[in-house]
Order: structure tokens, then sequence, then C-alpha cells
């Protein structure tokens, strides 16, 4: 893809962020949301972002689904950590594990990540472009087939946003 | 408003001050810097949470509009700090 | 008697500030640097997040703005504690209770700070 054409989805992607945040679509607003898009664009370089319009909707889908997992993930652990926290003998068992993330692409693995290090119970400490990732966990004891399985199911719902 | 809502602001409002307090107590007395480092990043997320609150007992949403300039400012300031304490050098 | 935007949004609230009491409780508890980002994780992503919530119920807020800064604080939240988690590591703060240290063996060269 070329540079102008990511500069082009750059500069929508930061209007639409400016139109929210003002919550004012008057043809006015409208014109300086692209004008400052075209300003922040031109200040940095545009990241490549493969979009395929033919398969926006699945992808957009695909996203849908992902967060729904990632705030029901968020919840889930939240629980597990304020039971931990309110048991009067803290039952921790930390430790630092190696998690494989099975991604090729940078955006996929950074994404990943960050679904790790969101959910309170795991924290990324050192990660590489690679995919090879090493999280903190407050329970360390958990087996290795549990970690990968949860891996897995996050790289399934990744692969299907990124094709 | 009046009655138990206003009750319930003003109840998180005084909360929130407390664990603010604790989490400067925490930047003054840490063990380490990275102690110390965690202190602060808390304490901005909770002065976010205080404007929120300030929002809703004044019904005016300029408050958020404060919380969203210091969000992107703490954030950017925890990153570099980190890298800062790290590498013992800015960039 | 109560519009049902108010007990939604009080509901939040209270959630929210429930959640940030956690945090720093753990933050009081936990007896290591890494353990403890994991609990002020829980402070920022959650309890802000529902008291924004709560906001976007309560106040003349734009949905869009609050969604943008709900957004924004799920984003950045994770990076500033994979920072400072990352930082402590490479300035060797060492793990209270450790059960195992895969990263020692990938990163032997890294050495406590003289």
């Amino acid at each position: 893809m070329s540079p102008r054409n990511s500069a082009i989805q750059m500069t929508f992607l930061l209007a639409v962020v400016y139109l929210l945040m003002t919550g004012n679509f008057e043809p006015v607003n409208l014109a300086f949301s692209v004008i400052i898009g075209i300003g922040i664009s031109s200040l940095v370089r545009p990241q490549h972002l493969s979009i395929q319009w033919r398969r926006l909707p699945i992808a957009l889908a695909a996203i849908a689904g992902y967060l729904i997992f990632l705030l029901a993930d968020l919840w889930k652990s939240s629980i597990q950590v304020g039971r931990i926290l309110l048991d009067p003998r803290l039952p921790i068992k930390p430790g630092i594990i190696h998690i494989d993330s099975g991604c090729e692409s940078e955006l996929a693995i950074a994404l990943s990540a960050h679904a790790i290090s969101i959910t309170p119970g795991e924290l990324i400490v050192e990660m590489d472009h690679r995919g090879q990732m090493y999280a903190h966990c407050l329970d360390s004891s958990q087996a290795e087939e549990l970690i990968a399985e949860a891996q897995e199911v996050r790289r399934n719902l990744l692969s299907k946003i990124f094709e | 408003m009046t009655g138990p809502f206003n009750f319930i602001v003003w109840g998180a409002l005084i909360v929130h001050i407390g664990m603010v307090l604790v989490c400067v107590w925490r930047v003054w007395r840490g063990e380490n810097i990275i102690d110390r480092l965690i202190g602060l990043d808390v304490t901005t997320t909770l002065t976010l949470a205080i404007l929120v609150l300030i929002a809703i007992l004044e019904e005016n949403s300029l408050f958020i509009d404060v919380a969203l300039g210091l969000t992107t400012l703490s954030a950017i300031a925890s990153v570099a700090l980190a890298k800062y304490v790290a590498d013992q050098r800015m960039f | 008697m109560y519009p049902i935007s108010q007990i939604i949004g009080s509901l939040f609230l209270i959630l929210g500030t429930a959640f940030s009491m956690l945090g720093i409780l753990g933050m009081l508890r936990l007896p290591d640097v890494y353990t403890r980002l994991h609990a002020t994780g829980k402070v920022s992503s959650l309890g802000a997040v529902f008291l924004l919530a709560a906001a976007i119920f309560l106040t003349p807020l734009s949905v869009g703005k609050g969604l943008v800064l709900i957004g924004l604080l799920l984003l950045a939240t994770p990076a500033v504690s994979h920072a400072i988690a990352s930082a402590a590591y490479r300035i060797g703060i060492p793990i209270k209770a450790g059960q195992r240290d895969d990263l020692r063996t990938r990163l032997p060269k890294i050495k406590p700070h003289e």
C-alpha cells in the first residue's frame, strides 16, 4: 500500500475521533476535523495499516467479539484478584512465565500483549518482536497447558480480525 | 438533586480524597523508586476520578475535558519517567 | 420517584469506588513492586472506567467524548503498567516469594544498578 493511502486512512481515523470528542457534526466542524487530521498525519510518519474493504464487515464483527471477550475477561479476573486481596492469608504464588504468542504481525503481537496486560492477574514484563512474551502472574503454579490454551483462544480471535 | 443520591456522591468524593492521601504517603515513604512511580501513577488516576465526581456534583461536563488532558499527559509522563529510570537517560 | 438514569449512574458510581478501594488495599497489602502493579492496574482500569460510565449517565456529557476517554484509558493503562514493570526488572528489583522466573535465563546480562 502506498504511503499516500495510509495517510488518507490516518486522516480519516483522526477526523472520526475528533468528531466523536466534540460531538458536533456541523459542516464547519467537519471541515476543521479534516484539516486537523491532515496536519497531524503530515507531521508523523503514517503507519502501514492494511484494510481490505471487501472483508471489512467480517473484521468489524470480529473486533466487536474481541472487545466483548476482553470485557468479560477483565470482569472475571478482577473478581478473582479481589477475592485474593480480601483473603486474610493472601494466597499468591508470583512468578514470571514464558508465553509464546503464535502471531506474526507486530500489531497482532502488541494487541495480544495488551489483552494479557489489561486483565489484572497477568502483566507483560518483557516482549520482543518475534512474539515471545514474559508475563508476571499472581498465580504462576497453573499448568502450562492452561496458559497455552488461553493464548490459543486469544490468537484465534485476533486472527479473525487480521484474516 | 437531594437525598441519598447526593449522599452517595459526597461519600465517594471523601473516599477518593482519602485514597489520594494514601498514595501521596506512598510517594513520600516508598520502598524504592518504582514504588514511588506507582504511587504517582495512581495519584493521577485518582485525580481523574475526583474531577469526574466534581463534574457530577456540579452537573457540568467542563471538568471532564480537563480530565481528558490530565489522562493523556499523565500516561505519557509515566512512560517517560519509567524509561528514564530504566535507562538513566531520557532519549 | 427517581429517574432511571440516576439509579443506574449511582450503581456505576458505587461499583467504581469499590474497585478503586480494592486496588488501594492491594497496593498496601501486597509484598513487592510487580504484584502491586496488578492491584493498581485495577484502580485505573475498572475504577475510573466505571466512574466515567456514571458520568455519561449523570452529566450532560456527550456519549462520544465519554467513550473516547474510556477507550483512551483502557488503551494507555496496560502500556504504563508494562513500562513500569519493565523498568523495575531492568534495574534489578527482586521478586519476593517468586516461584519461577523464566526471564532470568533469557536476559542474564541485566544486573542490578551499581
